[in-house]
């Protein structure tokens, strides 16, 4: 009897077509701070707002090398770190330096994009578990590194005092804010509040949502699709595994970039405190908890993992140091129970649902393993 | 450059490496019957560490403690750093790995990766965030005198200790029932199962014995440093991993080999002079052109059809290994008339990179010969090492454990 | 008459074990050519020897006189080489209509930046695609049609799946064909349906190359037939003249066997 209620409940979710999710969502996150300004909304909820959605632009990011291709990456947040500390170090005190936001922005893509080649090389053909040792390996040289070279990053102390961003450029906000524009608009010509994060960050994480969702639907997310499901067939149909793989290492470290640009924007002060392995984890978890592959799941997964345990301990009014423990804790948990019953996630992708569950009898026919697996000990040339 | 100071640094090398063997066996193992990593394989390391530590305290040892009553509260500690992380390793192969075999290689990885973190909260819960402490012992920082060389008395336990735990691990592989058990499983677990081994309860068994032999370990680290922290176990734990891997993961001798290299390689690495590690990079790339230049032509060589061996042909082989640099720059030049000999090209290009770079590392070597690492970098050097092996030798030194298939 | 493919004296071995010994052979333009040989004889290594999945111990491969020995699969490919495989290697958990559009993906450019931004150019381009997935699906009358282009290929039955990985291999419109087993597992009727599928596809002006054990298929299908055995090729010739060469029957019956059958 229970059974068929929540059948039905869940039938008539099912009916509610994707489009109107997409515009109620929308909605919320639009007004959200509009709530702030009427008092509804405290400010601390916006900042979690804005942290949420730079973790959102992450799991987006890390999606397209896990969910996509494959390709597990346990050092994701290293590209982050390339991305903040481009931008703290020409944008600060550190060095007097401060370059235009967006140069800054496309800059620190651009250089996480040329630290995912350097690193994707390499690895392309690194089996699944080597290589997340290997991401993992590298995440913690950059942090390690990070956290040595003094001189440059200040070492533990990391980057203070990044100057808040000027969307239209210096010059221009200059002549602007001098021609006798009301408030409202001349505030906007310098982002330091956090509404005006916000808005700032759910623009970007908005469009690359869009840009992501259309890659997943072409031609290239079909050929990063094939080679996560079945290599060999995969190559044997015409499709270049390095030049793919690379692609997706790529794009992901870039999109990372990006969101560590605005990260450093935001947060005015950076340290390698922020870029630890468990980091890296942590927006693991969020991909797989909110769905591999599945562009609508990872966004979930990532406010639910950034924003739950906020609202959780407001409610609890637990002590933070305490609250970290047990929220790594249950990180772990989610991630093990996840993981062994229900691997595709709260919003699952379907190609990925059904991959999950490959062990089940009838996927037995369908076995990938030939004799020429090529999997291990490629023949070659080598010593 | 003294030899004492040599002997002493190669000693403890000798001492962290056999920590890392005794963790790097249990990987080796469980990777050997399962084809996976646990990454969860760190925290019983440190499990076994923090119940050593609280036995000794509960048993009420002191500094003035000796004699029997000190002897007593060490073997307690002993069986209970063996008996918890066996314990713990046993549950975790059943509850979080066991549903998941057959899944696709991710999926059992991120639970590993769950497995670990959990345990390293609940470490926290249970014992709290500050490192947790051995009580001051004498024979703890006792050392004696060998020939001239001051070593601690500990440092020669853990030696000799760690090689009798790995006599009585070959012994226990080679000679008895579950051992053959184990490594058919690891060979080949379906034709095991046929032939009517529990493979079940094999598995079980080595992530058993790995996990005894992690926390051992972790009784070692906690007597030889006096102190442990609940995140030891990461680090360690990848280093230990970085030695399997580096003497060819799912080799058991290969994890000792590899996970000694590894200790000394950190150790020397922060210990001595660039100058004098310049002359390993030297060695290195003599070995390195020797197998380039002889052992492996051979081996080509053998695999060439007698009719198509013509004595032009060995020649532009034994070329390309021996001028790698002038024919890879000969044949890209030039026209392709063997599709073969310009895949060789590639490899003769890559050769010629790999040697410049070694010589160019060991010439900046010497040229900065009396500047040292700092020790603040010494994790990199394991992360670094993982890296470059992985990246160019996964099979590592002593080759993987794989069947051929043909 | 144009030879699509020739190989020359090509050898291949593993460890010890010489799976491909010599071998050479060609194909003709518009030719079909079956290889056929007891399990073990390298039929499928020389298959992925041809397709690059390994590169040649010696001896060398040309495709329309280009040598391709050594290339990558994915460069093979590119060269216009496509093939199916013994053990079915399609991608299960994607749809029968991405399964051959993905057989597209050499013949076809939308560019990451294009495609993130769904250009005009690569919404054409898709269109474009999905209408000739569309069409080469139509060659099995019937069995793609409508929906079932929308379902996970591992739903099909097993028969469907054989003729969608010869539907993907058709995609990139290959200049050779490399079809490997591919009725295994099939009844009389089904496998009768892709014998007149594959004339087709020779009559359409394709090459193909197909290793099979059916001999029902191979007798009917094929314009030369090549013998293999213990990785060399032990006889060569249309299927009345290799179905009765002494040597054929005695790799596949055993000496005995040849002498009774004399």
């Amino acid at each position: 009897m229970a059974t068929a209620f929540f059948e039905r409940i869940r039938g008539v979710f099912a009916r509610v077509p994707r489009r109107a999710y997409v515009a109620a969502a929308l909605l919320v996150a639009v007004l959200f701070p509009v709530l702030n300004t009427f008092d509804v909304v405290q400010t601390a909820w916006i900042r979690v707002g804005v942290l949420s959605l730079l973790f959102v632009m992450l799991s987006l990011g890390l999606n397209i090398v896990m969910g996509e291709t494959g390709l597990l990456n346990l050092g994701y947040i290293a590209f982050f770190a390339f991305g903040a500390y481009t931008t703290a170090l020409l944008s600060s005190p550190k060095f007097g330096l401060q370059w235009p936001f967006i140069v800054l922005l496309v800059l620190s893509a651009l250089i996480a994009m040329a630290a995912g080649f350097l690193i994707g090389l390499p690895t392309l053909r690194l089996r699944g578990d080597y290589l997340a040792i290997v991401t993992l390996a590298f995440g913690e040289i950059v942090r390690l590194t990070i956290l040595n070279l003094q001189p440059l990053t200040n070492g533990p102390n990391g980057i203070t005092g990044i100057y808040p961003p000027q969307p239209l450029g210096e010059a221009i906000s200059k002549w602007l804010a001098g021609v006798g524009l009301p408030e409202a608009v001349t505030n906007w010509l310098v982002i330091d509040k956090p509404n005006e994060y916000y808005y700032l960050v759910l623009f970007c994480v908005g469009i690359t949502a869009v840009l992501l969702s259309n890659l997943k639907n072409s031609r290239v997310g079909r050929a990063w699709n094939a080679l996560r499901e079945d290599e060999l067939a995969a190559v044997s149909a015409g499709i270049t595994a390095s030049r793919a793989k690379l692609l997706s290492v790529v794009l992901s470290a870039g999109i990372a970039g990006f969101a560590g640009s605005l990260y450093a924007f935001y947060s005015n002060v950076i340290s390698p405190e922020s870029f630890i392995f468990m980091q890296s984890v942590i927006v693991v978890c969020m991909v797989v908890l909110g769905g591999m592959g599945s562009i609508p799941g990872v966004i979930l997964g990532a406010i639910v993992l950034q924003a739950l345990p906020q609202i959780i301990r407001e409610s609890a009014g637990a002590a933070r140091s305490e609250f970290e423990v047990y929220r790594m804790l249950i990180f772990g948990v989610i991630i093990v129970v996840m993981v062994i019953f229900r691997p595709e996630g709260l919003l699952p992708d379907k190609v990925w649902r059904r991959e999950v569950h490959e062990e089940d009898p009838r996927e037995l026919e369908m076995t990938r393993q030939s004799l020429f697996d090529l999997e291990e000990g490629e023949k070659d040339l080598e010593v | 450059m003294s030899l004492d100071h040599i002997v002493s640094v190669t000693i403890g090398g000798l001492t962290v490496g056999m920590i890392y063997a005794l963790i790097a066996l249990g990987y080796t193992m469980v990777y050997g019957v399962l084809k996976f990593i646990n990454f969860a394989h760190g925290e019983v390391f440190t499990i076994g560490g923090y119940v050593a530590a609280t036995t000794l305290f509960a048993l009420g040892v002191k500094e003035g403690t000796s004699g029997p009553a000190l002897a007593g509260a060490l073997l307690a500690a002993l069986v209970a750093s063996v008996l918890a992380p066996v314990a713990v390793g046993f549950l975790i192969e059943r509850i979080a790995y066991r549903p998941l075999r057959g899944r696709p290689r991710i999926i059992p990885l991120l639970s590993a990766i769950g497995v670990s973190i959990v345990m390293q909260q609940l470490i926290i819960i249970v014992f709290g965030p500050t490192p947790i402490t051995m009580p001051t012992l004498p024979f703890a920082t006792a050392s004696v005198t060998i020939f001239g060389v001051e070593v601690r008395v500990l440092a020669l336990v853990i030696i000799f200790g760690s090689l009798l735990l790995m006599g009585a691990l070959t012994y226990l592989v080679r000679a008895t029932r579950i051992g053959k058990a184990m490594r058919a499983t690891s060979q080949d677990m379906e034709a095991a199962e046929m032939m009517g081994i529990d493979t079940n309860k094999t598995i079980a068994f080595t992530f058993v014995v790995g996990s005894a032999l992690a926390g051992i370990g972790g009784l070692l680290v906690l007597m030889y440093y006096g102190s442990l922290k609940f995140d030891a176990g990461f680090l360690y734990g990848l280093k230990a991993f970085t030695g399997a891997v580096l003497g060819g993961i799912g080799n058991i001798p290969g994890a000792v080999v590899g996970a000694l290299v590894l200790g000394m390689t950190e150790t020397y690495g922060v210990s001595v002079d660039l100058g004098f590690l310049a002359w390993f990079v030297v060695a290195g790339l003599v070995l390195g052109l020797y197998v380039q230049m002889v052992r492996v032509p051979r081996r080509r060589l053998q695999h060439i059809a007698e009719d198509r061996r013509t004595p032009e042909y060995e020649r532009s082989i034994l070329n390309i290994y021996r001028l790698a640099p002038y024919y890879a720059v000969k044949t890209l030049l030039s026209e392709r008339t063997d599709a073969l000999l310009s895949v060789s090209a590639k490899h003769a290009v890559r050769l010629t990179l790999g040697n410049l770079f070694l010589v160019v590392t060991a010439a900046i070597m010497f040229a900065n010969g009396s500047a040292r690492i700092d020790t603040r970098w010494q994790p990199v050097i394991a992360f670094v090492v993982l890296m470059v092996i992985l990246m160019f030798r996964p099979s590592g030194i002593l080759g993987e454990h794989i069947t051929e298939k043909v | 008459m144009d030879t699509i493919l020739e190989l020359q004296g090509v050898s291949m071995s593993f460890g010890g074990l010489k799976a491909v010994d010599s071998l050479s052979f060609d194909v003709k333009k518009n030719e079909i050519v079956s290889v056929i040989g007891p399990n073990g004889s390298g039929k499928t290594t020389t298959f992925n020897v041809i397709t690059g999945l390994y590169e040649p111990d010696s001896g060398d491969i040309l495709l329309k006189g280009e040598s391709v020995a050594g290339l990558r699969p994915d460069q093979v490919h590119d060269k216009g080489i496509s093939r199916t495989f013994q053990s079915l290697r399609l991608f299960a958990d994607m749809t029968v209509l991405d399964n051959v559009l993905v057989g597209m993906h050499s013949n076809t450019n939308g560019g990451l930046v294009a495609s993130m931004l769904r250009l005009p150019s690569v919404r054409r381009e898709e269109k474009a695609m999905r209408a000739r997935a569309q069409e080469i699906l139509a060659m099995f009358p019937g069995r793609f049609s409508g929906p079932r282009q929308g379902q996970p290929a591992y739903s099909l039955s097993y028969a469907n799946r054989r003729r969608l990985e010869i539907a993907r291999a058709l995609a990139s419109d290959p200049v050779l064909l490399l079809l490997d087993e591919p009725v295994a597992g099939m009844n009389p009727m089904e496998s009768r349906e892709v014998m007149e599928q594959i004339r087709a596809l020779r009559d359409a002006g394709h090459t193909v190359l197909m290793i099979e054990h059916d001999m029902h298929v191979v007798g009917g299908v094929s314009d030369r037939v090549i013998a293999m055995d213990h990785g060399e090729k032990i006889a060569e010739g249309t299927y009345e003249q290799v179905a009765n060469d002494p040597r054929v029957v005695e790799a596949y019956l055993g000496k005995r066997g040849a002498d009774t059958a004399s």
